[in-house]
Parts: C-alpha cells; sequence; structure tokens
C-alpha cells in the first residue's frame, strides 16, 4: 500500500511486475521490460493452464485479441489509437500496457482546446533563458520529449480534443522520431531511443471535433475498444474496480452480489430504455457506461461507510443511482420516476428482497430532488 | 489385450491424479469408443464438414482400399439427385421440396431441405469416386427428408444463427440445412472453454489450430482414431437436452439399420464397403451400432406427402450463414484444401464434365492390403499440434492483395501499410505461440493497421480479408440440370440474346413493332415478373396494363443470380404458365381471398395468360366473394378494379362477359344492403363508404340496365343516419346525387356550419366527407372546390393548419382518383394569372352579389325562327302535354353589331360564299 491517492500502475502493481519480469524469458523487443507474452499475462491475469507459481490478477476486462493487438503495434513502428465510447477502459489500459512496458505510464499529455505544441515538444524555463540564454538546461521537455529520450511509451489523451495543427506536430515526431530544437546552435536534435511508442486515447463521441488529418491516421494503429454488453463481464469489473477503491479510502465494507445484480439490472434497464427513446429528451444524458456504474457503486458506499451503518444497503444504492444520473431537472428526473414506477416498482412486487429497498430508496432521492 | 490398452490406462491414472472418477469414465469412454469404431467390421470413416483435412484423408484412402460399396450419411431420398453434380459448379445444394403436405400440418409448408455440397469436402470425394468408378455402388443411408420433418417440426430443425445478412448469403432461403459431420460442442460452455484456452476467437478457427491443421498430413490411423476420439468426446460431454441426442441416435439406428438390409439384399462383402459418417456418428453407443447388433428397429413409414427433387446454387457464405460458422471458414477451408492438394501431389476425385474444375482424376493405383490400426492417439494427445513453418511468399502476397484490395474499397492504404500488416501478423501469431500466421492473425492484423475509424465504403477490412483469403464462391446449376420449367424458360429466352445462367445483371431491348417475335419473350418476362423475386427480372421501359400494349420495352434481367428462385418454381409445375394459372387459382379458392383479390386475379390473368375462358372462372369466383363478404374494407379496390375491368371489357370486347354482369348486379345488392350498417360503423372508414356509394352511383346505369331497382337505393340512404361528421357531408352528397337534396340547401348547410362557432372545429371533417364525395358524385366537385376554397379562407388557423397535413395525406394516398377532377375544376375556377387574381371574385360569390338576370325564353336565332315559322308541331304537343302557352314576338338579333359590320363591308362574306359554292 502506497500513501498516494491513486498510485500509477507501475507503483500499484510493482511487486507483481518485478516478479514477473524475473520469470520472463521471452524475447523482449527494444527496451522492453517484460515480453510480449508477458504484458498480456499482466493485463488480462494467468490462468491455472499458464503454469505460473502465482496468480496474476486480471486487471483489464474485454476481448483478448485487443490486447494482442495494442501490444504488437506497440512493438512496431506505429503509434497506438485507443478509440472508443467514454467509459470503455481505454486510458486504464493505456496505463497498463505504459506500465508493463517500460515501468512509466506517467509521461501524460492531457489533449484539451487549450494544449499547444509546446504541450508535446519542449517548452522554455524563462527565468534560466534570461539569466543563461538558450540551453538545454533551460529547456523544459514535454513528457513526449521524455519518452523519447528514455525509449518510453509516451501517452496522448484525448487526442481529438486538441486542435489540429498541435496534433500535426505528432506527425514528424511518428514519422522521424526526432524533435528538432532549432533554438539551439549545438545538441539541437533530440532522437528517439529503441523502446520509444506513443499511445493514444480518443473519444468517439467527440469525432467531428478535431478530425485527425490522414497524414496523423496513417502513422497510427487503431484499435477500437467497444463497449462492454456481456452482463458478466461487466460485473466482473464492477467488482474490482470497486475492491480498488475500497482499498485506496481503506473501508471495510461487503458489496452484496444481489446489489450488483440490481445496479448491473438498473443499467441494462436504463441502456435499453435509452437506446429504443425517440428524441434527447426521453433519455437520460448520462452515457451508462461502465465507469458510471462503478462512480454509482463508489457514491453509496462512501455514503454507507460515512454516514450510515457501514453495510451498503439497496436503498442508498438507489439514492446514489438517483443523484449520479439525475442532471437535468425535470428531464432526467422525469425518466428516473418513470423507470422507477414502470420497472423497479413491479420487479420488486415480484422478487422483492432488495429490490424493495431499493424501490423506496428510489422513491424517496426522487421526491427530495423534484 | 486392446491396441489401446497402455493410452487407456495412462489416461485412468491422470484422470485420478488430477480429477474424480467422473472424469475417469469419460476419458476412458471415449478411448473405448475409439477401440469399438476401429474395430467394427464395416469400416468407418469419419468426416467432418468443411475440413480440407477429411477430404484429404478420404482421397487417400479412397485410393488405398478402392471400396465396392460406400454408405454415406446423406437423406436417402437424394440419392437420384447426385448424377446430376456434373452439371453444375460448385457449391451447389441438393434441395428436397414439398408444398402439398399430406400428413404434417398445413401451416408448416412449403418445406425445403437443403445439402449443400462444396469440393473440398470429403463426401464429393466418396461421391465422385463412386461415379466415376465402374462396379462402385454409392448407398445414402440416412433418414429420408420425410423423416426429418417427422421427427421435429420446421422451426425446430432450421436452427440456423440470427446474424446480420452478407452478400450471397441468403442462398438457401428458409431451408433446413443438412450437411455431413456436423462437429462442435453441444454445450457453450464447453465451446468456450476451448477456445479460451486455445486463444482462439471462434469454433471455426480452434478447429483449425488443433484438428484440421496436425490432421493435414497425418496417416489414415491418426486421422481416423483422433476423428473419433473429438466425435466421443463431444458425445460424452453433451449437455443431455434430451432431444437433440435422441434425433441423432435415431438417424444411427436408421443407418445400421439401413445398411445391414443393404449387405443382405446385395451380399456384398463389408471388408469393400466403407461407412462415411460424421465423427459424431462413429462414436455411437446406440444398440443397433455395428453390423453384428441384432437389435431390432422399425423405420417409420414416408407420409403422404409429395416431395420434389432439385439442385440448387449454393455459396460458402450461405453455407456459413445456415450453419452458423465463422464468416469466411469456408472459403479459407477451400483455400487450405486447394493449397494441400498441390502440396502433397495429390489428384483428387472430379465427377467428368464437373465445371469449374481442372483436370480429371487419374487412374487407381492397386489396392493396398489392409494393415492392423495401431495406437495413434497416445503421440497426438501428448504433443502440441505440430504447425506449419513460415510461408513467407503467402503472406507477402496476402499483404500486398490486401492494402490493394483496400485501396479499391476506398481505404487511404500504401505500401508502408502491406509492411506493417506484414510485420504485425507475425508478431501476432508469435503472442499466439504460432510459427506462421494463420488466415485469422493476418486478418486480426489487416484489421489493426488499414481499418481506422471510419470504413469508407461498403465492405470493412475483415470483409475484404475474408475475399482476399478465398473470397465467397457462388456455385450454378447447369442447364441440363435444370427442371423443366428452368430449362423451357431458358430456351423460350434464348431469343433475347443474353446469357441467362451469367450472375450479372443484363439488359434485353425487345423491340416488338420492329420484331414481332419477342412478343412471345416480352410476354414471359412479365410473368416471369410476376412470380419471381422483383430484381430477378426488372421492367426498365414499358409497362403492362389492360387495354395497353409496347411498342419498345427494356429489361434488366438477373435469372442467374435468381437460379433457387426459378429452380423452385419448377417444383409447382412444367411451364410457367401452369404455375401462375395454379398460382392464380390458388389466390382466389385461398381461405383468406376476397372480392378485391379474386378481381386482381382476374385482371392478372388477363395481363398474363390473355386467358378469357379463365378469367371468367376467376370472375365467377369474385362473384361468390363478394356476395359472402360481410365487410367493405374492400371497397375501393373492388371499385377501382372493376371500373378498370369494365372499361376494358367494353373497349375490347362485344359485350361484358356475363360474370361482370352478375357482379354489379350482386354488388349493386350488397352495398346497398351493407350500406346503412357501413354508415354508422365506426370501424368502417369514410373512404370505405365513399367507395360503396361510388360503386352504387357510377354502376347504376348498368345496375338499372340489368335488372336492379333504384328505390333499394333510395330506402337505403334513407335508412342511414351517421354521426361522425365526415360521413354526414357524405350522405349529404349522396342525397344530392338522388336528388333529395338540392345544392342550393347543401351549400346553406354548409355555411350554417361554418357560421356557428362550435361547429367550426370539426368542419375539416366535413370537408374530407366532400372530398370523398367526389367518387360517387363526380358532378359535385365544383361545389367541393367552393366548399374547401371556404374552408381555406375563414377557417381559424388553429383549426385549419392542423388539418392541413391530413388533407394532403388524404389527396395524396387517393392521388389517381381524386386529383385529377380536383385539379381540373380548380383550373376552372381560379384564375389562371397572378394579375387576373385581384378583380377575381368566387363564381359562388358572384351569384350570390349579382344573380344573373333570367334567360329569355324567347331568344332570337335560327332555332326560334324555324319554329315560329312552323308553329304547328309545337303547338300540338304543348296541347298533348296540357300547356297553355302564347308565342311571343321574336326578339331582334342579339348580333346587331356584327349585322351591321356585314351589312357595310359585304365583300368579305360574298368572297367566302363564292369560295364555299
Amino acid at each position: 500500500m502506497t500513501d498516494l491517492l491513486r498510485a500509477p500502475a507501475e507503483v500499484k502493481y510493482a511487486e507483481e511486475l518485478d516478479w514477473l519480469e524475473s520469470i520472463d524469458d521471452g524475447a523482449k523487443p527494444f527496451s522492453w521490460r517484460l515480453s510480449p507474452k508477458m504484458v498480456r499475462l499482466f493485463v488480462l491475469g494467468s490462468e491455472p493452464s499458464d503454469g505460473l507459481d502465482r496468480e496474476i490478477p486480471q486487471k483489464w476486462f474485454g476481448d483478448r485479441s485487443f490486447v494482442e493487438r495494442s501490444i504488437v503495434t506497440l512493438a512496431s513502428d506505429r503509434g497506438l489509437l485507443l478509440i472508443g465510447d467514454p467509459g470503455t477502459g481505454k486510458s486504464w489500459l493505456a496505463e497498463l500496457l505504459a506500465a508493463a512496458i517500460c515501468r512509466n505510464s506517467t509521461l501524460v499529455v492531457q489533449g484539451t482546446a487549450g494544449t499547444t505544441e509546446d504541450h508535446i515538444k519542449y517548452s522554455w524555463n524563462v527565468s534560466m533563458v534570461i539569466a543563461k540564454g538558450q540551453s538545454r538546461e533551460s529547456l523544459i521537455p514535454s513528457p513526449i520529449m521524455t519518452a523519447m529520450e528514455q525509449g518510453v511509451v509516451g501517452r496522448f489523451e484525448e487526442l481529438t480534443r486538441s486542435t489540429s495543427d498541435v496534433q500535426d506536430a505528432l506527425i514528424s515526431i511518428l514519422s522521424e522520431k526526432y524533435v528538432s530544437i532549432p533554438e539551439l546552435d549545438d545538441d539541437n536534435i533530440v532522437f528517439a531511443k529503441p523502446g520509444f511508442s506513443i499511445i493514444a486515447t480518443a473519444n468517439s463521441r467527440d469525432r467531428g471535433v478535431n478530425d485527425l488529418s490522414s497524414a496523423l491516421k496513417r502513422r497510427f494503429n487503431f484499435v477500437r475498444i467497444p463497449v462492454v454488453t456481456s452482463k458478466r463481464s461487466e460485473a466482473e469489473i464492477v467488482r474490482f474496480r470497486t475492491e480498488e477503491l475500497l482499498r485506496r479510502h481503506r473501508i471495510e465494507l461487503d458489496v452484496p452480489p444481489t446489489l450488483l445484480d440490481i445496479l448491473l439490472q438498473s443499467f441494462a434497464d436504463l441502456r435499453a430504455a435509452a437506446a429504443s427513446a425517440a428524441s434527447d429528451d426521453e433519455k437520460l444524458e448520462s452515457a451508462l457506461s461502465t465507469a458510471e456504474q462503478i462512480g454509482v457503486l463508489e457514491d453509496a458506499i462512501l455514503h454507507s461507510h460515512f454516514f450510515g451503518d457501514r453495510t451498503l444497503r439497496a436503498g442508498t444504492l438507489a439514492g446514489s443511482l438517483v443523484g449520479s444520473l439525475a442532471r437535468r431537472s425535470p428531464e432526467d428526473l422525469a425518466i428516473l420516476n418513470k423507470y422507477w414506477h414502470g420497472v423497479v416498482e413491479p420487479r420488486s412486487k415480484k422478487d422483492g428482497g432488495d429490490w424493495q429497498d431499493f424501490l423506496e430508496g428510489g422513491r424517496e432521492a426522487i421526491a427530495t430532488l423534484s | 489385450m486392446s491396441t489401446f490398452e497402455a493410452l487407456r490406462r495412462q489416461l485412468g491414472d491422470a484422470a485420478a491424479a488430477f480429477a474424480g472418477d467422473s472424469v475417469s469414465a469419460i476419458l476412458t469412454g471415449m478411448v473405448d469408443d475409439v477401440d469399438r469404431a476401429l474395430s467394427e467390421k464395416l469400416e468407418i470413416f469419419p468426416v467432418c464438414h468443411h475440413s480440407p483435412a477429411s477430404a484429404l484423408a478420404m482421397v487417400r484412402r479412397l485410393r488405398e482400399k478402392q471400396p465396392k460399396v460406400i454408405y454415406l450419411e446423406l437423406c436417402e431420398d437424394l440419392g437420384p439427385l447426385l448424377t446430376e453434380l456434373r452439371n453444375c459448379r460448385l457449391p451447389v445444394a441438393l434441395q428436397a421440396f414439398a408444398t402439398e403436405l399430406d400428413g404434417f400440418p398445413p401451416a408448416w409448408g412449403p418445406l425445403s431441405v437443403v445439402a449443400p455440397i462444396t469440393e473440398a469436402s470429403a463426401e464429393y470425394q466418396a461421391i465422385a469416386y463412386a461415379l466415376e468408378t465402374p462396379g462402385v455402388e454409392l448407398v445414402l443411408v440416412d433418414r429420408s427428408s420425410d423423416h426429418v420433418f417427422q421427427s421435429h417440426g420446421p422451426e425446430e430443425a432450421a436452427d440456423s444463427p440470427e446474424e446480420p445478412p452478407r452478400e450471397g448469403a441468403g442462398l438457401h432461403g428458409d431451408a433446413v440445412g443438412i450437411e455431413i459431420g456436423d462437429l462442435r460442442p453441444r454445450f457453450a460452455e464447453l465451446e468456450e472453454h476451448l477456445l479460451h484456452h486455445g486463444k482462439v476467437r471462434h469454433w471455426s478457427e480452434w478447429w483449425d489450430q488443433y484438428v484440421e491443421q496436425p490432421l493435414a498430413g497425418a496417416d489414415y490411423d491418426t486421422y481416423r482414431q483422433v476423428m473419433v476420439l473429438i466425435g466421443s468426446l463431444f458425445r460424452r460431454l453433451d449437455p443431455g437436452d434430451g432431444d437433440r441426442l435422441a434425433r441423432d441416435e435415431d438417424r444411427e439406428r436408421h443407418m445400421w439399420t439401413r445398411m445391414r438390409e443393404h449387405l443382405a439384399a446385395s451380399g456384398a462383402d463389408p471388408a469393400d464397403c466403407l461407412y462415411v459418417c460424421g465423427a459424431f456418428h462413429a462414436a455411437s453407443r446406440v444398440e443397433q451400432f455395428g453390423l453384428d447388433a441384432a437389435a431390432p428397429y422399425e423405420i417409420a413409414p414416408p407420409t403422404g406427402t409429395r416431395w420434389l427433387y432439385g439442385l440448387i446454387p449454393s455459396s460458402h457464405s450461405a453455407i456459413e450463414t445456415q450453419f452458423g460458422l465463422a464468416p469466411g471458414s469456408v472459403s479459407i477451408a477451400a483455400a487450405t484444401w486447394s493449397k494441400a492438394v498441390g502440396r502433397n501431389g495429390l489428384t483428387p476425385f472430379q465427377l467428368a464434365g464437373q465445371k469449374g474444375t481442372r483436370k480429371r482424376a487419374a487412374k487407381l493405383p492397386p489396392p493396398a492390403p489392409p494393415a492392423p490400426p495401431s495406437d495413434r492417439l497416445s503421440g497426438y494427445l501428448s504433443a502440441p499440434p505440430p504447425l506449419d513453418g513460415l510461408d513467407e511468399e503467402e503472406l507477402r502476397g496476402w499483404c500486398v492483395d490486401i492494402v490493394r484490395l483496400a485501396r479499391r474499397n476506398g481505404y487511404l492504404a500504401s505500401t508502408a501499410d502491406a509492411i506493417a500488416v506484414f510485420e504485425t501478423s507475425i508478431l501476432l501469431a508469435a503472442m499466439r505461440n504460432r510459427p506462421r500466421p494463420t488466415p485469422y492473425d493476418f486478418q486480426d492484423a489487416a484489421v489493426t493497421c488499414i481499418e481506422k475509424d471510419v470504413v469508407p465504403g461498403r465492405r470493412d477490412v475483415r470483409r475484404l480479408c475474408e475475399i482476399l483469403l478465398g473470397g465467397d464462391r457462388v456455385g450454378t446449376v447447369g442447364y441440363d440440370a435444370l427442371p423443366p420449367l428452368a430449362r423451357d424458360v431458358f430456351d423460350r429466352l434464348r431469343p433475347l440474346g443474353v446469357d441467362l445462367e451469367k450472375r450479372t445483371i443484363q439488359r434485353a431491348l425487345l423491340d416488338l413493332n420492329a420484331d414481332p417475335d419477342l412478343a412471345a419473350c416480352s410476354n414471359l418476362l412479365w410473368m416471369l415478373r410476376y412470380l419471381l423475386p422483383a430484381d430477378a427480372v426488372r421492367p426498365i421501359m414499358g409497362e403492362r396494363r389492360l387495354g395497353e400494349r409496347s411498342i419498345q420495352e427494356s429489361w434488366d434481367v438477373a435469372i442467374g443470380r435468381h437460379q433457387r428462385s426459378i429452380i423452385e418454381l419448377g417444383y409447382e409445375g412444367v411451364t410457367v404458365e401452369q404455375v401462375l394459372e395454379q398460382r392464380l387459382r390458388a389466390s382466389v379458392w385461398d381461405q383468406k381471398a376476397t372480392a378485391a383479390t379474386a378481381l386482381a386475379a382476374v385482371e392478372d390473368a388477363i395481363l398474363y395468360l390473355g386467358s378469357r375462358r379463365f378469367a371468367d372462372e376467376l370472375g365467377a369466383r369474385a362473384v361468390e366473394l363478394l356476395a359472402a363478404e360481410r365487410t367493405v374494407d374492400d371497397a375501393p379496390e373492388v371499385l377501382r378494379r372493376i371500373r378498370r375491368l369494365l372499361a376494358y371489357f367494353r373497349a375490347n370486347e362485344p359485350e361484358l362477359p356475363a360474370w361482370c354482369e352478375s357482379f354489379v348486379t350482386a354488388g349493386y345488392a350488397h352495398y346497398c344492403t351493407l350500406l346503412p350498417t357501413a354508415f354508422v360503423d365506426d370501424d368502417t372508414g369514410v373512404r370505405q363508404v365513399g367507395a360503396m356509394l361510388g360503386f352504387l352511383f357510377t354502376m347504376e346505369s348498368l345496375a338499372m340496365a340489368l335488372g336492379c331497382d333504384r328505390a333499394q337505393l333510395e330506402i337505403a340512404v334513407q335508412q342511414s343516419h351517421p354521426e361522425s361528421p365526415a360521413k354526414v357531408a357524405l350522405l349529404w352528397a349522396a342525397r344530392n346525387q338522388l336528388g333529395l337534396l338540392p345544392l342550393a340547401e347543401l351549400r346553406a348547410r354548409c355555411d350554417e356550419l361554418l357560421a356557428n362557432p362550435l361547429v367550426v372545429p370539426s368542419f375539416p371533417l366535413y370537408v374530407t366527407g366532400f372530398v370523398q364525395a367526389m367518387e360517387l358524385a363526380p358532378g359535385l366537385s365544383g361545389f367541393v372546390v367552393e366548399v374547401v376554397s371556404k374552408a381555406f379562407g375563414r377557417l381559424p388557423d388553429r383549426v385549419l393548419l392542423p388539418w392541413l397535413p391530413k388533407l394532403v395525406t388524404t389527396l395524396r394516398a387517393q392521388a389517381g382518383e381524386l386529383m385529377p377532377v380536383l385539379v381540373r375544376e380548380a383550373g376552372r375556377t381560379y384564375p389562371g394569372s397572378l394579375p387576373a387574381l385581384d378583380a377575381w371574385t368566387p363564381p359562388w360569390e358572384r351569384r350570390a352579389a349579382a344573380p344573373r338576370p333570367k334567360a329569355s325564353a324567347s331568344a332570337a336565332g335560327p332555332v326560334t325562327e324555324l319554329l315560329v315559322a312552323h308553329p304547328a308541331a309545337c303547338d300540338a304537343v304543348a296541347e298533348l302535354l296540357g300547356c297553355d302557352g302564347q308565342w311571343q314576338a321574336p326578339q331582334p338579333s342579339a348580333h346587331g353589331a356584327a349585322e351591321v359590320l356585314l351589312a357595310g363591308h359585304p365583300e368579305t362574306a360574298a368572297a367566302v360564299a363564292v369560295l364555299l359554292a
């Protein structure tokens, strides 16, 4: 356990990575710390048939081929672009891959409308430039440039949120693999060391905001991460992430499987309702992603822990669900009200149990917000 | 001691060490199954469908053994079709088809069973060997098509998965698929487990890696033992849902019974026979298994259903869709087969004259002596699958081709992508423990490197890979293997000069004036248009309507693409005319037939068959149907069709057919009877009532001539008391038409409605009724224009605007009938130019503002002059009628100015008179 609020994957799983590195006898591309098969094992977890002495837990849940395709892309000459809907685990996969490959997942550029070329290449320490002039000492390398110098993986989050000219700065980095610093007379080129690569993520809902140029697309391999539709996988993800959160908050609290089922079922119902809605007013503003489910559960757990009797109850979960999903008043509240009376109520009569409590809690929360 | 004793012991020990007794029983049971199958007197050849390894092993075994009798797991009634395979380009499917059901619920019909045959299959090799080698008998031993449906219904039998349709995937229609050697885990968990641990995505990929590749070059013993072992594994790990296994066991009993019967009857030596069946059946444990088994089994007699047989074209994608295989797997199997045949230097068996194949099989070597089986399973189970090494040349070819194909499909792919795909394929294969990238690795690599955020064209990279790795192959059925109807169609369409076997769309031009002989082709094309799916033959120019004839026609002909449809048409009759006649007759005698459908059938009979006798027969049925109808839902359709038919007969025949007369009189009485109910019935729409009244009024003169009485209609109208505004308007129109409600009063009523604010919201409904009334009283169209104009002018926006879309949709739905009348009347009423609009006063207001002076009874003119000159006749008529009239002095001519002009300038008139003289 570290004393960081959220430790990066390489810190959090340091011991596991060390162990994997110690037993890894596979061929490692460039300066990779683990072989591709070990990277896959780290991300997807081990199985008894792997014949390992200890169990490696699964950290990312999704199709095996996505992970394999991502890993081989990083071993090739191209950058990796993970594209998908919000909450599908793109950034988490990127972090895990970077941690497994080079033990450094923190060389991240966050793409925003305000991201400039300086954030990708380098900038200057102005006071030092005034004092000593432009030199390598007064240069502030960007995370990408640092990744190049060290031969590790750099990450670019939300690539399509940054403007086209900023995106285009990546083209030369991905092709020529060096950055020139024309302000300097000597030592004015930073070459990438073997092992350098870029993992970018892009939100498919942002398509059209700042479309990638064809030149940049060519330099990236696209791996599309779909929304998790399998209820079993989704349950796994929610359980895994929740346990992590509980550990982080140092909370001892059990999440009963029945409540998890209720949460998954509610989201599945609400997604089905959103899919059949005719207009935006008839569906919730929330994307109803897996990440959102985790958010609801986290909220309920924290609420139960600090304000309840340290037991997660269906009523609290319902309150958190309503609180998290009701963003617009009255549209979202009306949809939730309809859902509660049209779906939850009959279900509570039929199945009873926690659904009854869930019904009451939800009603109360809706009444409070209305 | 058994051959497999050592293995049995080894597996038993392993099970004891790692699991319990149940696992031990399964493992040793599997070895028992293999042992039993191999020690059977009749040699069992286990196969898996679409498996190149099975086909290769079959080629080798047939060459070695050269059996005299081959028993094949295929519906026994499909046997006679096999020789027709010679005339086809594979893949094609053997089809059994039944429409006349006897012994099955009628709702199941039509029943259809298809058994697709591909070149890369063991069964094709067996068929080709048996048919091409003299003295070899091929015996099909599986249950007949009839038995397939006896054990389960069509829904149950067709358990094909629901997948989005792909190109060429619908060639089998909704037939039930039969395939030899269905070998797949029967419960999802086992398949999931195998896929998960095999690190593959779908079953075809698993099969390819763990069975297909290791067995492709294996010797016969290994092949046979491994296949039976897999069959046994899936059989023993069956979830036990009962039905499916019970069906399979029934089939096994059937097959073994048939084989024993055949051996007994023919006296063949079992050592010269080969039984080709799915590996699942090879591991059978039914008591009838084996030639020495004595357990009886009674084969149920077939039902009375008449089955028809034929060949239909099939395709790789149709097979994949029907049997739930991964997209592209059959194509990949075909490509693997071609490569393996070349690499192993084998000469596969081929049917003589088979289209699309390269050469005939070489002569057979002398048969090899039988060798005792030895244990090959231990080796197979203890070592990882030996996989081929990297074939760089092949992979490079794929990479270059996929980039070329992607570029052609709109992707911005370049040589750099080809290099990336090559590298990624090798890296992916290495990650998956394969020395050589499989087609599936290559596909993943291509998707990774070429697919971006959007698919630019119709096909994505995954689909392009499937096309590249074999592509979909579509078979064709040769002319000689076609049913008589299809051959007849091909013969009759020959003058068009298009190749009907081609799968492209071809354009045929018919100049019927220049070449009257083409009229027969045109007629046939119209019939095919009626019978086949919409895009099989499609007219581009020319149409066929009652009383019209095209001078030139142009057709898009794609019969090659719809071979299945035309072959299935062949099951219904010998000629297209016969099928059409049957269909039309069936449509009018159907339980759900209505008068409208019968009239449509009459129209079609005249249009396509030109048979007056047949049309009369259908027409007589239409009269019966009309008289028996209790609803008037179809009244608009009936009215439209009977009007068209009457117009046609009046124009083309010396007199109306008897059924037409009966139809009009029956319709008059029928609609008069139903009119009062229809007016008040909420379920009957205003359009229907309008059409009824339209029938009654527009057919009135004919009905009167045929002996109907108008009083019936008058009474019916008097009995009608509608409540809904639209129907009230219709009733008013009807009363006006009958002379019971003058137009002035009708207008006054409308004005009252518009003046009453309480009724104004429902005024549009009245207008709707009046619009419908044009159907029955075209003379009322002027009034309808007036009402609509008033509605537009005086209705408040809140009433008018919501109603307008309804009016537009009504007029649009009935554009053919209502619009011409309305537009013509509106054109007459409204001014034609913009300036004239300013000074325009609506005719109805003009009438109200300045009533026209009464026309003078004593108008001047030649008629008046004649009458004045000869008053005797008029006086006599007046006296007869009892009129007291006085002769008035003739008025001076109204054309005074003209007379003055003519008198002033007589030259012109004189010149005209000279000219006319």
